[in-house]
């Protein structure tokens, strides 16, 4: 792992938990990035980014002034190139989906192993989506609850009463609902490719997808949102 | 989702954020505070009390201004009907305010109530009396013993009733006739029915009250907890990755502290057990979730995947049992995933492991040799309940189990 300093990739660690923020920091420098920062708090985060310009922020869901969806937007809005890696202790389902919908590219949970959390960084920092099983669970989940209130069978679960407004609800193609069904199931990329007979590479294109739809979706919704609200 | 409340148009968990709406800092996570009216109870009903003492002073009027040139005193008629008027602006003004609901008052109002009663053998002639003529207050002394029952319950409305009953008694001068029975009857049904009535108000309001103050705490408990576990789980995760790191004992201290922190996640993530109150159905993942520790993964829907009690129970049996089977039988260092799905026509849960695997016909081999194990306690309790359960293993590489429940 020898880069030279121009193209080691940068990270930004935002934590309010010193200990666990110093601790990633060093496995971070140790595995070879370079950690362009700490932040204690989702504010500190924006203003570090954007004097850092890092391509990987380490976002901690759980931040004691915004939440962890709130800060992604925002990173995202001022950097549209940072890659947002979220992490949680807890692993709070709606949390997360809200983050990974608001752009963040991955999730991880804190207890995840040290090598684990470096192959994540390095993934994400190549701009592939990480996945664990849970965030496969709950994507599935998210794009079936669309579906469903799009149709009119909104569920128990979408409360709020508000009809599918405007965009239509994006949707998985079969290939990507079989590919997040083996993700759910634990089966790492290589091992669904070969289930497939395709390579990791398309494996991870089609989970990078099964991404960007749905964020794209609640991009669209966010600025349908704005108009009928009569945002500027 | 731990924040059981949150979600939960459920009680438990927070209404579901609009689409693609990013909240503001806690936003999302606001108690549902108790917007009950502000008027309690008790004083509505001292309110009805009220009303119904000024339309009987209307009613015993009328009475009053039509019979009163049959009466003995005329005047004393008018007189009375004075004193109900001003009583009855006494006890209004007095009993919309707490402090004015003290038992001198109430026990005056009776004493009112039972003199106007007995006044009438002095206002109207015996003639009229003896054939069945109304006394001067009429139906408006009943709101005294209505005061006694607010005030007091049903015991106390009965006294109330006992004591102007007497009155009517010594203005009739009749004691055990068909009509003072009668009487007695209604003026303690009134004072006792009353009385019971405002007793279980009062106790429902307490119990509402008492609700309302234990879900303030549960809340706030909750927001608490919510900060507390954050922090242990952070220090857990990190012992243990660090103490693999490290490796020698340190090592099995992260061990430790892993075990530790897969439980007390999926513990505080967990979702609410108890049934909704309108459908009777029940969130599968609930009941899934429990089963999640160090090598068992859960992965779920965001949202509430709801089952009848009866296939959820059979659902999540089935799934606890394929769980067990992988920490039994898939070896050591197995791992194991469960995926809950809502796939529009059912709940579909898929059980992996990484384990040994099993060859194929073992099964319906272990089934037709009497050992029912697999068939009985996952096959059969899906049968049960309508579902379909597929097992799939191969040598080496491991075993998937699929359940699938139709809704109804």
């Amino acid at each position: 792992m020898s880069r030279s300093p121009d193209d080691q990739v940068s990270v930004l660690v935002v934590d309010d938990h010193p200990i666990w923020r110093d601790a990633a920091a060093r496995t971070l420098t140790e595995a070879g990035f370079r950690v362009a920062g700490t932040a204690g708090s989702g504010a500190q985060a924006l203003r570090i980014a954007a004097a850092t310009r890092p391509d990987v922020v380490l976002l901690d869901l759980n931040l004691p002034d915004h939440p962890g969806a709130e800060v992604t937007g925002r990173l995202l809005d001022a950097l549209p190139s940072v890659r947002v890696l979220m992490l949680s202790a807890s692993g709070e389902r709606q949390d997360v989906l809200d983050a990974v919908t608001a752009g963040a590219s991955g999730y991880l949970l804190k207890s995840a192993e040290v090598r684990d959390l470096v192959d994540a960084v390095r993934a994400t920092a190549a701009g592939h989506a990480v996945f664990t099983p849970g965030l496969a669970g709950l994507v599935l989940g998210e794009y079936r609850r669309l579906a469903q209130s799009a149709t009119g069978l909104a569920g128990p679960a979408t409360a709020g009463g508000s009809a599918p407004a405007g965009a239509p609800a994006p949707q998985l193609t079969e290939r990507e609902t079989e590919i997040l069904r083996f993700v759910a199931k634990g089966l790492t990329y290589p091992q669904i490719a070969e289930r497939l007979t395709v390579s990791p590479r398309t494996v991870q294109n089609h989970v990078q997808n099964t991404l960007s739809k749905l964020q794209l979706h609640n991009k669209a919704q966010l600025v349908r949102y704005a108009l009928e609200s009569g945002v500027d | 989702m731990g924040s059981q409340t949150e979600n939960t148009v459920t009680p438990g968990r927070p209404v579901r954020r609009p689409p693609g709406v990013i909240t503001v800092a806690g936003l999302g996570r606001q108690t549902r505070r108790n917007c009950r009216s502000v008027t309690p109870m008790v004083s509505q009903l001292w309110r009805a009390v009220a009303v119904y003492r000024i339309v009987t002073l209307a009613y015993a009027a009328v009475w009053i201004l039509r019979d009163e040139s049959y009466y003995l005193h005329p005047l004393g008629g008018f007189l009375a009907l004075a004193v109900m008027a001003v009583w009855t602006i006494v006890t209004v003004a007095a009993y919309s305010r707490p402090a004015g609901r003290n038992r001198w008052l109430i026990a005056a109002d009776v004493a009112v109530a039972t003199i106007l009663i007995i006044s009438t053998r002095w206002i109207d002639t015996a003639y009229r009396i003896n054939h069945g003529a109304p006394t001067i207050p009429v139906i408006w002394a009943a709101s005294a013993i209505l005061a006694c029952a607010v005030a007091g319950g049903p015991w106390a409305g009965m006294a109330g009733a006992v004591v102007v009953w007497f009155g009517d008694v010594i203005e009739r001068r009749q004691f055990l006739a068909e009509s003072m029975i009668a009487g007695l009857v209604l003026l303690l049904v009134a004072g006792g029915v009353g009385g019971y009535v405002v007793r279980l108000t009062l106790g429902a309001e307490a119990a509402v009250d008492e609700a309302a103050r234990r879900e303030a705490a549960t809340a706030e408990r909750e927001r608490i907890a919510r900060g507390i576990h954050d922090s242990v789980l952070q220090v857990l995760a990190l012992v243990s990755s660090r103490g693999r790191e490290i490796g020698g004992e340190a090592a099995e201290l992260g061990m430790l502290a892993a075990e530790q922190e897969s439980a007390l996640r999926s513990l505080v993530s967990r979702d609410s057990v108890e049934p909704d109150a309108e459908t009777g159905m029940v969130d599968v993942r609930s009941l899934v979730e429990p089963l999640s520790d160090g090598r068992v993964t859960i992965s779920c829907p965001a949202t509430p995947v709801m089952l009848p009690r009866a296939a959820a129970r059979a659902l999540s049996g089935a799934t606890t049992a394929a769980v067990d089977n992988v920490r039994r039988h898939a070896g050591e260092s197995a791992r194991g995933w469960v995926l809950v799905e809502n796939d529009g026509s059912g709940v579909r849960i898929s059980i992996r492991d990484d384990g040994e695997g099993f060859p194929a016909g073992r099964l319906t081999a272990a089934a037709s040799t009497g050992r029912l194990g697999v068939s009985h306690s996952i096959i059969g309790r899906i049968r049960e309940v309508g579902g379909t359960a597929t097992i799939t293993s191969r040598p080496g590489r491991g075993t998937e189990v699929e359940l699938h429940v139709p809704q109804p």
